[in-house]
């Protein structure tokens, strides 16, 4: 406010006032549930039973020591880095080659190829509930693979699942992104004699850079967030992903919200750093892809 | 079916017959040579995991959903006390209580674990008549210090038995001693006591009866122990069976009933948890609360102590006050484990003294099915619930133990919410209940 009475500066009109507001209104609001829960998180719940979720004190750690032990997140976490990191680096590999396809060159059906994937996108996921569980019960795999000896139950299985579902939108961006590098790219290649490989791996790829680290904070975040498949397509609760650990949190008649909120807080660590990580490639990715030519 | 244990195996099943022919040997050499070439570290590995043994039981697997700290400890010191004794291994895969319950169906029909967790009554008979639960008779032989009605609680529509039982909580009406001591007031012995109590309570500034409901489930329990008290056990299981009509003038007058006692009950239920309502008894803000024993988990040390209870008073002099909801827990067999000597073994082991008594010094929140056990353990609290339901005419599991799953979930839950944000229109909630029900059961 000292500012504005300085005089020099543009003067301050009320739609600029009423837009500060409004824009610091959202910013609470989207803010506050998150600082209510690590607020919550460092409460002990005697504490907060007694006085009520306003006000202040019963600050303590002893949330964050509890959940760590009782959800078992250090085996958790692993089970979901298994489930993530490949299933990201596949989903990305097997995009960037029907995107590479879709884009660099000009068939009949290229449309109706884009559609298939981009369509597949739109499928509700528990419909194909039933008919996936029944294969994956059936489908076999060798006791070294997974010792279900089915992909139900296994982590081959929740990674092909994962691929699947999350190929669609990645083709879709990808291709859309390949089609706005300029074609004269691909001639000189063809001039200098690179084979299609080549102008896939080493053209194209080392360009969309932007558009993978963009895909892959998403990618990370929705498969790491994933919670239906692997708590259909698992039995066995120590091979869970750290999504399930929030539900160990969670008692049979009781459920301590301060012990919830420190488990919360611990899920959401990855994903915060995975996204101030490749924050500044996600941000010119999703610009990059957005204006054409 | 067998299924292959290594690598090679593995490779060598990919030949068809076809091609195996004489040479089938050697091929199977040669692959095993190339998974000895691939790494024998895996095939080494394979050797000692639990995967082993068809016939001659080594291990078995338990499904648990004893999530929470405190019994899935238990659990453990149960299985362990079944290693020491028998020389069998016990894997336990603990799978929160809440995902294992919703993913039952998947998990009988997928790869389930030799032995599990499950309940009593309708929800056991269920899939017991699905074929998808080993049949126990043999074990129930072998048992002892068990009451006619946990075994009747075990048996499933075909006469066997399918289930053993391990603990189980009543419900009750639960208060704070030193309030009523205070205030005078003494414990209500018919429902013309219980509203007069409840008018004195009001008049002292208190919630007469804490109620929540915003989960679905809790209002259950007083709709369970009004028709227990008004039509009596036989007609309420019945009714859960689908056998009996929800327009009829008796369960009619169950509602009529509650919806007497609503102004009682404390306000706005449907936004709060139970664990907020058992609060509020905690604080002193609320005379008392019908619900299971499992409400002590919102008390602890002095506070506790200070908690009592009674059964919910006779309504109808002729049906009494006998009958209570006591669900029980306990395991139930795979429909084909990987040794069913093991698990039988397990199960009877489970079902034991010994058990038992494990159970009891480690859990104070829980009651013993087995009455064999030594007791000596109980909190003032246990032994005053272990005598209510010992002395029980009839023990009823609980509404959505008792009936369908889906019916329970789907129609019932709804209902309830309806009724207590509306209690006018009775007549019109039974009918709909009544239509859901019928397309549900002839399902």
């Amino acid at each position: 406010m000292t500012a504005v009475s300085a005089g020099r500066r543009r003067p301050v009109r009320p739609a600029r006032v009423v837009l500060h507001l409004f824009l610091g209104t959202v910013a609470v609001g989207w803010l506050f549930p998150i600082l209510w829960a690590v607020l919550t998180s460092f409460r002990s719940y005697e504490y907060t039973a007694a006085n009520g979720y306003v006000s202040l004190g019963g600050w303590t750690v002893d949330n964050y020591v509890t959940a760590w032990r009782t959800a078992e997140f250090g085996k958790h976490f692993l089970n979901s880095a298994y489930i993530t990191v490949p299933a990201v680096l596949l989903t990305l590999f097997l995009a960037s080659c029907v995107a590479f396809v879709i884009a660099r060159f000009s068939w009949k059906l290229n449309i109706a190829l884009l559609g298939l994937f981009t369509a597949a996108n739109l499928l509700p996921q528990q419909a194909l509930l039933i008919p996936l569980f029944r294969m994956f019960t059936e489908i076999p795999l060798p006791a070294w693979m997974s010792d279900s000896e089915l992909l139900y139950d296994s982590y081959w299985g929740l990674i092909l699942v994962n691929v699947a579902f999350q190929c669609g939108f990645c083709v879709f961006v990808l291709s859309n992104y390949m089609k706005a590098l300029p074609h004269e790219l691909y001639e000189a290649a063809m001039v200098d004699g690179a084979n299609v490989w080549r102008q896939y791996w080493q053209v194209t790829m080392p360009l969309c850079r932007p558009a993978l680290a963009a895909l892959a904070t998403l990618e990370v975040t929705w498969i790491y967030n994933e919670f239906f498949w692997a708590t259909v397509l698992m039995r066995t609760g120590d091979k869970f992903p750290v999504t399930s650990s929030l539900n160990n949190l969670r008692g049979e008649f009781f459920t301590d919200n301060n012990l919830v909120s420190a488990g919360s807080v611990l899920v959401a660590i990855p994903t915060l750093v995975i996204f101030f990580l490749l924050q500044k490639q996600f941000v010119r990715g999703l610009t990059l892809g957005a204006s054409k030519g | 079916m067998s299924r292959p244990r290594s690598q090679a195996e593995y490779l060598a099943r990919l030949v068809p017959p076809s091609v195996a022919g004489l040479n089938r040997r050697s091929l199977l050499a040669g692959a095993a040579g190339a998974g000895a070439l691939l790494g024998t570290g895996l095939l080494a590995g394979c050797g000692d995991s639990d995967s082993g043994s068809g016939g001659d039981a080594k291990s078995v697997s338990v499904g648990s959903n004893q999530s929470d700290p405190k019994p899935k400890d238990v659990v453990a010191k149960v299985m362990d006390g079944f290693k020491t004794s028998s020389g069998v291994t016990v894997n336990i895969n603990t799978v929160d209580h809440n995902t294992f319950q919703e993913n039952i169906n998947n998990y009988l029909q997928g790869k389930p674990d030799d032995v599990f967790t499950w309940f009593a009554g309708y929800r056991m008979r269920f899939f017991a008549a699905k074929g998808l639960a080993g049949d126990l008779s043999d074990v129930w032989g072998k048992l002892d210090g068990y009451s006619d009605a946990f075994k009747k609680a075990s048996t499933g529509d075909d006469g066997k038995q399918y289930f053993v039982p391990a603990s189980y909580y009543p419900w009750a009406v639960f208060y704070r001693k030193s309030v009523w001591q205070q205030r005078g007031y003494e414990v209500p012995k018919t429902l013309d006591d219980l509203n007069t109590l409840g008018a004195q309570m009001k008049k002292d500034g208190l919630n007469p009866i804490a109620f929540a409901d915003k989960d679905g489930w809790p209002a259950m329990g007083t709709f369970d122990i009004l028709n227990l008290r008004i039509n009596g056990y036989q007609f309420h299981i019945d009714l859960m069976a689908g056998k009996e009509a929800w327009t009829s003038d008796k369960v009619k007058k169950v509602f009529d009933t509650w919806a007497g006692l609503l102004p009682l009950h404390q306000p706005d239920s449907l936004g709060r948890t139970w664990q907020e309502a058992a609060q509020s008894l905690q604080q002193k803000k609320s005379g008392m609360y019908l619900l299971g024993l499992f409400v002590g988990q919102q008390f602890s040390g002095a506070d506790l102590e200070d908690l009592d209870f009674f059964t919910f008073p006779e309504i109808d002099s002729t049906i009494g006050a006998k009958a209570l909801d006591a669900p029980i827990d306990g395991y139930m067999m795979a429909r084909k484990p990987k040794s069913k000597d093991a698990a039988q073994k397990l199960l009877t082991y489970l079902g034991s003294k010994e058990a038992a008594d494990i159970t009891v010094k480690n859990d104070p929140s829980t009651l013993v099915a087995n009455s064999g056990a030594d007791t000596g353990a109980y909190t003032a609290l246990q032994k005053k619930a272990a005598e209510l339901v010992g002395s029980a005419t009839e023990i009823a599991q609980f509404l959505d133990r008792d009936t369908r799953p889906d019916f329970a979930s789907t129609v019932m839950i709804p209902a309830l919410q309806q009724f207590i944000k509306d209690p006018k229109d009775i007549g019109g909630l039974l009918t709909s209940i009544e239509n859901q029900k019928k397309s549900i059961f002839t399902s």
